[in-house]
């Protein structure tokens, strides 16, 4: 398992190394006029040369590249240019880092907490009203755009319960309609995988056999089906929870959350090179971590997967 | 056990409570609140050139010089000054009762001369990458400073004479040169706290000093920021609303509306797209109204320039544009009302400008500067007439037999970001071909990048007709020059044929500079007006409107406010107070004219 963890974190550091690279240079092919903002058609050309010249981007790219790989290795990812000027980069990743993991986290746990039940009792209840009703719920989130249902209830059910639109980190009622919004899409999901496993487990004959025999359902359900209906689910589990930290777009932009959502897209629309590759970083070694710790989980769940030399589960 | 649980539940729901509950045991103090979109990248003024950024700081540090609510300078930090008579040595003497503060409304020092030498020499400093640079390079010797090509500071034309004294020497005689002082890279900054602070000056409410109106209690970029009032400001009497929540949402522009009819909200930008609806509603009409014009140009400007692709047929374009005629038919077929329903389907009128100077921007003696002769004609006229594009199109075409082919090609961009325009080009084309014929024109509408425009389409002359614009840097006729002199970058009429003097520059450009050489206010402007007469005369740019702000609902009184058409003071909230309700456009219509008239007075009184 060790040797294997080993092999995967070194093959991801390649892996960074060439995501990196190319975008780095391929933000070096942006348009200069983004750099000098408001100011593109009142300075001369000679001070627009100044500018650039100060921002580094004369140097020449390897050179560029150099600088940045070298500061990179002493944990610098510099500082934001466009953005928040003069700004660490990493103190505007960590501002907003913990508002998108509480977030994250309150709807992940929320939705496992109401999914997984809600999936069992439909599998259990299978063509009974629950299942039926169950279904109905998932249909519609599924079907309707998100971004319909978060207006509507934005829009409603502030109005309904006379509730602030707008979050505010002191006021925790503020905190319960963006974090049961993002909750919604994944406890359908949930719930929609989890009777989806249950039910093939139940059919299976291992099941018959143990009914059979005399075990008892609770024992049944929770010792043999439960356990083995929820390795696929594992799987995906690492990933989903550390990408709360990239924040929900959406959802931050209408209540006024203060987090990651959105980051990267502003980063790139002003141009801000030193935050896009920071932000590059993260995300890109959160999806490699993210997989890695699914290999792990899922052969922690199932006793029958062993990873070892050469061998993985994808 | 269960006792235990009980206290807890309780604790709970008190905790709850005092959450949800407003502060309302405090004092109530006027509280001006709005939600925005765009963040302030930085509170550094000495680096931005962002208007929302010196929104923030012109209320978080004062300048030399302020406006009064009807344009008229009035003393800000300085409280007299004087000039030489060529107006290139300017001295300014402060009061002595400013001070800078820190976050925590503590007294840190005294506003002294030396905070502007400071302040200058950290914006000409060019590895400070100021934005606003190129204005403070009015200053003697700015500019080679800047390149570097002088390293001595104290060569520059600026110093503290003494401790309440500040002296700027000039390049060139600048007779505007106070207007220039509304800028922030004029601002003064305290020299051992921004050396103390390094790149980190700017970052934080606590990496900065204040000594305006109000100090920041809050700054948490995508999320909050609250300005309170400077308890300590020189000038605190005049500061009347006591605190301004700027609450951050990326969806400002949708949401904004909504919470101003909940009251969450002061301010609200009505889009275009829903005022229809509010106009129907009695309970909205009545808090909503248009806004003030800006001193933003817009104009359709014809390139001598073309550099677009082949398949538009640049050489015949230009062989077309040299032609007054066909300049002047393609002037007078522009149904500009039209184009601006696009925008603004209430009042189109409002917006429309028959010159490249905007009505009001400056004055001589209460006269406003469109009025001066032979300005004055083209200003009071509208350039849309039928019958003379017809009669123009018909002598071009006669004129231009056997040297350019018809119908002729014209290439107009437009920014694919701007819904608004899109719609407006479509409009342009389909009512120029209409009135002139396809048998003469054929624009084409094409679609520019969104990011990244100027530098693609406008800079290096891709396009035949243009929409463009144009912001005023200063009070001075000539900043609305700049675009079409020598060093411009929008279409180039210095190259239009025929038009060279016998000193090798263009009749335009001759014109600009000798206004420009003029020192004397009236005999300045004049110059100016006639230049700006010809430029329009000869068609070779088509003036279309001001910058409108469209429709808001807001709890301000817009007339209460500093009034400068450039720079930072008219972002000042010292001065306005809160309204019991919102105006009304009937309100706003009534309040603009008395404004106006009061506005003259005022002029010329101070001219006096």
């Amino acid at each position: 398992m060790l040797w294997y963890i080993g092999k995967r974190l070194l093959q991801s550091v390649v892996t960074l190394f060439i995501i990196l690279t190319i975008v780095f240079s391929l933000l070096r092919l942006m348009p200069e006029e983004g750099y000098l903002g408001a100011a593109a058609d009142k300075m001369s050309p000679a001070q627009q040369e100044i500018y650039l010249t100060n921002l580094g981007l004369r140097d020449p790219l390897l050179v560029q590249l150099g600088n940045f790989y070298s500061k990179l290795l002493q944990g610098d990812l510099g500082k934001s240019v466009t953005y928040r000027t003069d700004v660490p980069v990493v103190t505007i990743i960590a501002d907003k880092i913990m508002y998108s993991l509480a977030f994250g986290l309150g709807a992940v746990v929320l939705s496992l907490i109401l999914g997984v039940p809600l999936g069992i009792l439909m599998a259990q209840m299978k063509g009974r009203w629950l299942d039926r009703l169950g279904t109905g719920y998932i249909v519609i989130v599924v079907a309707v755009p998100a971004a319909v249902y978060y207006l509507v209830i934005q829009m409603y059910i502030t109005e309904i319960f006379h509730l602030p639109m707008l979050f505010d980190v002191y006021k925790p009622i503020t905190w319960i309609l963006p974090l049961a919004s993002m909750a919604l899409a994944p406890t359908a999901s949930y719930a929609m995988w989890m009777r989806r496993y249950m039910v093939d487990e139940l059919n299976k004959d291992y099941i018959k056999l143990a009914r059979a025999k005399g075990m008892k359902e609770r024992t049944l359900m929770f010792k043999h089906v439960l356990r083995n209906a929820f390795i696929p689910m594992a799987q995906y589990l690492p990933a989903t929870i550390l990408f709360t930290i990239t924040g929900s777009i959406y959802i931050e932009s209408l209540y006024s959350i203060p987090g990651m959502g959105g980051l990267l897209v502003d980063a790139i629309q002003r141009q801000d090179n030193t935050i896009v590759q920071g932000l590059v970083l993260v995300f890109s070694s959160l999806g490699i971590i993210g997989l890695i710790l699914g290999d792990i989980a899922m052969a922690l769940v199932d006793p029958r997967i062993k990873l070892g030399k050469g061998e993985s589960v994808r | 056990m269960m006792k235990r649980y009980w206290w807890l539940f309780v604790c709970l729901v008190a905790l709850l409570c005092a959450a949800c509950s407003d502060d309302s045991s405090s004092e109530k103090k006027s509280e001006y609140r709005v939600v925005y979109s765009g963040e302030i990248k930085t509170l550094n003024y000495l680096k931005t050139s962002e208007t929302n950024e010196f929104a923030v700081a012109a209320n978080l540090v004062d300048g030399l010089i302020e406006y009064d609510k009807y344009g008229v300078v009035q003393p800000g930090l300085a409280k007299e000054w004087s000039s030489n008579d060529d107006a290139t040595v300017w001295t300014f003497k402060l009061r002595e009762d400013a001070k800078w503060i820190t976050h925590d409304g503590k007294e840190y020092s005294n506003v002294v001369a030396q905070d502007f030498v400071d302040g200058l020499h950290y914006v000409l400093d060019a590895k400070n990458e100021s934005s606003t640079a190129w204005i403070a390079t009015v200053v003697k010797n700015g500019e080679a400073f800047y390149n570097g090509e002088l390293t001595d500071f104290k060569q520059v034309g600026i110093k503290a004479t003494d401790e309440h004294t500040v002296e700027y020497t000039l390049e060139t005689p600048t007779p505007y040169f106070l207007s220039m002082l509304n800028y922030v890279c004029f601002f003064p900054v305290n020299g051992k706290f921004i050396e103390e602070k390094g790149d980190s000056f700017g970052t934080t409410r606590e990496n900065f000093l204040y000594n305006g109106s109000y100090i920041l209690d809050k700054f948490e970029p995508q999320n909050e920021r609250v300005l309170v009032k400077n308890e300590l400001y020189w000038d605190k009497d005049n500061v009347l609303i006591d605190r301004i929540r700027y609450k951050y949402n990326k969806e400002a522009a949708t949401v904004a509306p909504e919470l101003f009819l909940r009251g969450e909200i002061d301010f609200a930008s009505i889009p275009t797209s829903i005022i229809d609806e509010w106009f129907k509603d009695d309970k909205k009409k009545s808090q909503v109204r248009q806004t003030q014009n800006n001193f933003y140009t817009y104009f359709y400007a014809l390139n001598f320039n073309p550099q677009f692709d082949a398949e538009y047929e640049p050489d015949n374009w230009k062989v077309v544009v040299n032609n007054k005629d066909f300049r002047k038919s393609l002037f007078h077929a522009l149904d500009r009302v039209s184009a601006m329903l696009t925008l603004e389907p209430y009042n189109p009128k409002d917006l429309l400008s028959n010159t490249i100077t905007p009505k009001n921007f400056v004055d001589v003696d209460g006269l406003d500067y469109t009025q001066l002769a032979p300005l004055a004609d083209i200003a009071n006229q509208d350039s849309f007439k039928k019958e003379q594009a017809l009669a123009y199109k018909e002598k071009a075409m006669t004129a231009l037999e056997g040297k350019a082919t018809f119908p002729v090609k014209v290439l107009m961009p437009y920014n694919a970001g701007s819904p608004d325009w899109a719609n407006r080009s479509q409009v342009v084309e389909q009512q120029i071909e209409k009135l002139l014929g396809t048998d003469y024109i054929d624009i084409i509408v094409e679609a520019g990048p969104s990011t990244g425009f100027l530098s693609e389409v406008r800079r290096p002359g891709k396009f035949a007709l243009l929409e463009a614009n144009w912001g005023p840097d200063y009070a001075d006729p000539s900043t609305y020059t700049d675009p079409f002199t020598v060093d411009g970058t929008y279409n180039k009429p210095e190259l239009a044929e025929g038009y060279t003097e016998a000193n090798g520059k263009s009749n335009y450009q001759n014109l600009v500079d000798e206004a420009k050489s003029a020192i004397d206010t009236a005999k300045r402007y004049e110059l100016f007006a006639k230049a700006e007469a010809f430029l329009i005369d000869e068609a070779f740019v088509i003036p279309y409107s001001v910058g409108g702000s469209g429709y808001v609902a807001s709890k301000l009184n817009p007339f209460e406010a500093q009034y400068s058409p450039f720079g930072v003071t008219a972002e000042k909230f010292k001065g306005q107070q809160l309204l019991d309700k919102p105006m009304s456009n009937d309100e706003f219509k009534e309040a603009l004219a008395k404004w106006e008239q009061e506005r003259a007075n005022a002029l010329a009184k101070a001219a006096q």
